[in-house]
């Protein structure tokens, strides 16, 4: 039976100062008992508000408008907060997003749980055993007995994210609702409590709600795909079917954003352009701006979730067709995308490997001292590493949280200095430079950072931050300066510029704020770019489209680039060479298609099983110890 | 098959950036023009700070305009000396004969300047030694952190009083700088703490790449993203501010020559205003006083919502 069923369910926003905007439009599905559905969309399409209002947990201004909610035959959308307790965790359970930080700190993994128990005995029992039963719960998420006596700032990310899955099976639930549980953590620590997830969920039968902007994961993961835009459920199919034939346009587009870093020719696909504004009225298709395919008729004629295929999908195309979406299926897949960006297996016709580097890296080391009372103890962050850098090229360093990846990046832009080794910058020896000329050589060298939310001051608009590396490094007015930063955002796509220099960072959207930030790298002509994870922070289907931006601007600039990641398929795409580096070592470098394609070193072999890869068998590594590289913090 | 229109009335960004951008930027242009300070919107929102800020703002048209509402001087004397309420004198003259109601009309202007500056001087003292110290850290955030922690244990109420009644000379000045003096420390150490989280953000090292020094990534990047804190702290020393002169001019250490709320209250206690009966003199500065205080109370629900998002009411 069903066991959870959402009915013209609408939730609106209707902030004080601004047009009310309607977050999730009349959605309408169903979950069985025992089933794995996804939710995909990328940010801002309404997929996390679905999931708050099926729990109840919206917030002022907030608030279901219309539609019901029944949970097991009976109706919860309107139940107040002491009839829902009971329901709560014992029948519907959550794994929050932010789940480092749902943990309380102040009291033992124990405790969490011993207070889950108590706040439910009807369903824990009067006397429950709290270590007997917490000890097998932390197991089936594998972790140890022993981290019951922990706190939660002795464990690492991963481990809080284990418990915190175990605390929402502790009463077992028959729903659970994972939105994003795996955001911010190492790709392979992702992979490993996904899969662990899974198999839970086969043994225990719990439905699950997953919900995520990784279609690769949720195609991977679910029975059945359930794709949201713009507050609408735009396509519903059995994972299966999706892979083979995705109904929707934006469903195909979202899809494209996967290719195996080991192919000769990798292509990925990006869907440009943005989401509407939800607080107007839209007449046609609500994707139509965006939609590579559209006709003359989507822009006038709302189109109707209706079935097509073994599932449903909201799409003129395809409700036109006799045979469920044969029109959209005879384009061939990359033409009903909006933008493609490849990279085969010839060497890029950018710089050569045998230039002179503009910067050389030589047995470079680094070691933090750490004193703790009386005791000092050394950790040796980066050792002897030397590389070089070339104009016109992009040399990518991977390696998993905590092997000195951001390390190098601090050495070489004079953020800190190494304890041994050289760094040299043309003639310069960037590991002796004092303030002032630290100034200057900054010029030279200019940062792209991971977080898109934080590198940009919120109180300052777009042409203030570029503007400052203008008028400081080039000695630019104010005006020159103003008519160069519109030159910039030309640059990084952001056209036209007018729109966009008087806005504060909170007016853009994830992808246009990291355009911004290349932007402000690019401002004072610098010969050299370290990218610290610039894609890791934004939804994955925008990322090919700075990926291709980057590529652009090292093409036509003759930039050399550092670029620091563990997204290999990303790193296939741009970089020349790749260097792999664990522990503070560096284990593999070379170039990238042997690197990848070949590659020796166990880290590299578990990012690559880690990339999802919809509709093929992940190959496994049996020589791989299954134990994920969690490094519990010194001192617990 | 078509390809992508625009529904916007610009051309579409080459690579990506959307078309449903256009409509976006006029709705937001709009919004933007004659737009009040952030904060001042969220201070309007609530009610009962709404409330506070009108009464705040009768406070502020009396002593604007106390020439034109006080029906006489507040130092001249000469009418009846001791006089109870009459239709002449609202609420009865003073032990010298000067007419209460007008004194308490000129009181306001003493009490919101007294507020004002001392608010303002013990925010930029707060301000500077905070930021300075909590951004530059090492000796500098020692030595200033020292001098921090003395200001805060040090016993406020016996310092301003040694203080008034020791120095040479008399005046408003005096309270003000005893008032700044005593209690800028509070604020100051909130301030350091808020910088020492904002320091390491990414913008800041953003900054330093794009060339800024020490005093403009200050002044331009991290003290407008503490606008809220800044506020706060300077309702809050200035609510202190009014209060403390009060408290001094009751002592007796204010100065006589300025007619405040305080030294009115001194008065009446001196001149023996309940053993003739007339209550007004000593009740109506009181009221005034406690009425300016609410008004400061009320706006600080605002300001609680200023600091933390989760009181926000929308």
């Amino acid at each position: 039976m069903t066991l959870l069923e959402v009915e013209n369910l609408s939730v609106t926003y209707s902030p004080r100062d601004s047009a009310a905007v309607r977050a999730v439009d009349k959605v309408d599905f169903g979950i069985e008992e025992g089933e794995f559905v996804g939710l995909l969309g990328e940010s801002g399409c309404g997929k996390s508000t679905l999931g708050h209002a099926i729990l109840r947990l919206l917030e002022k201004p907030a608030a279901i408008t219309g539609g019901s909610i029944t949970f097991d035959g009976r109706d919860i959308t309107h139940l107040d907060e002491d009839e829902l307790r009971p329901l709560r965790w014992a029948d519907l359970s959550t794994v929050f997003q932010s789940s480092m930080n749902s943990l309380n700190p102040v009291i033992t993994v124990r405790e969490q749980f011993a207070d889950t128990f108590a706040a439910h005995p009807e369903a824990a029992g009067d006397r429950p055993d709290v270590d007997a039963r917490a000890g097998e719960l932390l197991e089936m998420v594998s972790l140890g007995r022993d981290v019951l006596r922990r706190y939660p700032h002795e464990l690492s990310g991963g481990m809080k994210q284990r418990v915190a899955l175990a605390l929402a099976l502790a009463l077992r639930p028959r729903f659970v609702l994972l939105d994003e549980p795996t955001t911010g953590l190492d790709v392979v620590v992702q992979r490993d409590i996904l899969d662990r997830l899974r198999e839970l969920q086969r043994k225990l039968g719990f439905a699950v709600l997953f919900i995520s902007h990784d279609l690769g994961t949720v195609m991977e993961m679910a029975d059945r795909v359930m794709v949201m835009y713009a507050g609408e459920i735009v396509e519903d199919q059995p994972a299966g079917d999706m892979i083979e034939s995705q109904l929707h346009p934006y469903s195909a587009g979202l899809l494209g954003s996967y290719a195996d870093p080991r192919d000769e020719v990798v292509q990925v696909a990006f869907v440009p352009g943005r989401p509407p504004d939800l607080s107007r009225e839209h007449a046609g298709c609500l994707f139509e701006p965006r939609c590579p395919v559209s006709v003359d008729a989507c822009r006038t004629e709302h189109p109707e979730l209706l079935p097509a295929g073994r599932g449903q999908a909201r799409c003129l195309l395809v409700e036109q067709s006799p045979d469920d979406g044969a029109l959209l299926r005879d384009v061939a897949p990359t033409d009903r995308l909006g933008g493609v960006f490849s990279a085969d297996s010839e060497p890029r016709a950018r710089g050569a490997a045998d230039t002179e580097p503009v910067m050389v890296v030589d047995g470079v080391g680094k070691t933090y001292r750490t004193k703790r009372g009386v005791r000092t103890t050394t950790t040796r962050a980066v050792d002897d590493v030397s590389f070089a850098l070339r104009p016109g090229r992009v040399s990518a360093l991977v390696g998993q949280s905590g092997s000195g990846k951001t390390t190098i990046a601090r050495l070489i832009t004079g953020v800190e200095r190494p304890s041994s080794g050289t760094i040299r910058f043309k003639d310069t020896r960037v590991d002796t430079l004092r303030r002032r000329a630290m100034r200057r050589y900054r010029r030279h060298v200019q940062l792209v950072f991971q977080d898109p939310f934080s590198a940009l001051n919120p109180t300052r608009t777009i042409a203030y931050a570029l503007g400052r590396p203008l008028r400081n490094h080039l000695g630019m007015t104010g005006e020159q300066a103003r008519q160069r930063a519109a030159e910039l955002l030309e640059t990084v796509g952001l056209s036209p510029a007018e729109q966009y220099l008087d806005k504060l960072p909170g007016q853009l959207s994830g992808g246009q704020r990291q355009r911004v930030v290349i932007a402000r790298a690019l401002a004072p002509q610098p010969e050299v770019i370290v990218a610290d994870e610039p894609i890791s922070m934004l939804d994955v289907s925008i990322r090919a489209e700075i990926v291709e931006l980057l590529d652009r601007l090292v093409r036509e600039r003759g930039i050399a680039m550092l670029y620091i990641t563990h997204d290999l398929l990303s790193a296939r795409l741009l970089a020349d060479e790749v260097m792999v580096l664990n522990q503070g070592v560096m284990v593999e470098h070379g170039p990238t298609l042997e690197v990848i394609g070949q590659a020796r070193d166990a880290y590299t072999r578990r990012l690559l099983a880690a990339i999802p890869r919809p509709g093929r068998s992940r190959e496994s590594w049996p020589d791989e110890p299954p134990n994920e590289a969690e490094r519990v913090p010194a001192g617990s | 098959m078509t390809t992508p229109s625009s529904t916007s009335m610009t051309a579409p960004a080459p690579t990506g950036a959307g078309d449903t951008e256009g409509v976006r930027v006029a709705a937001i242009a709009a919004g933007r023009s004659n737009r009040l300070p952030g904060w001042f919107v969220i201070l309007w929102r609530n009610g009962k700070c709404r409330f506070g800020l009108w009464m705040l703002l009768a406070f502020v048209l009396v002593a604007v305009f106390a020439p034109v509402i006080a029906p006489y001087g507040p130092r001249v004397d000469d009418f009846g000396l001791s006089e109870g309420p009459t239709g002449a004198h609202w609420l009865g003259t003073t032990a010298r004969g000067e007419d209460v109601f007008s004194q308490i009309v000129y009181g306001a202007r003493t009490s919101l300047l007294v507020g004002t500056v001392a608010g303002v001087l013990s925010t930029i003292v707060a301000t500077a030694v905070g930021l300075t110290a909590g951004y530059l850290q090492g000796t500098v955030d020692e030595v200033l952190s020292f001098f921090i922690n003395l200001g805060l244990v040090v016993p406020v109420l016996p310092l301003m009083i040694t203080l008034a009644a020791y120095s040479p000379v008399k005046g408003l000045g005096l309270i003000i700088a005893v008032i700044t003096v005593t209690g800028w420390a509070f604020g100051a150490r909130i301030k350091r703490a808020q910088i020492i989280t904002l320091r390491t953000r990414d913008y800041v090292t953003a900054a330093k790449f794009a060339g800024d020094g020490t005093a403009r990534i200050i002044a331009y990047e991290i003290a407008p993203n503490m606008m809220s804190l800044i506020v706060v702290g300077f309702m809050g020393s200035a609510l202190g501010a009014i209060g403390a002169e009060a408290g001094l001019a009751f002592l007796g250490l204010g100065d006589p020559a300025t007619t405040s709320w305080g030294t009115m209250l001194n008065q009446a206690s001196m001149g023996g205003a309940m053993t003739t009966g007339q209550w007004a003199w000593l009740v109506a500065p009181g009221i005034v006083l406690a009425l300016l205080i609410t008004a400061f109370t009320l706006i600080n629900f605002g300001v609680d919502a200023l600091s933390n998002p989760h009181l926000r009411e929308d």
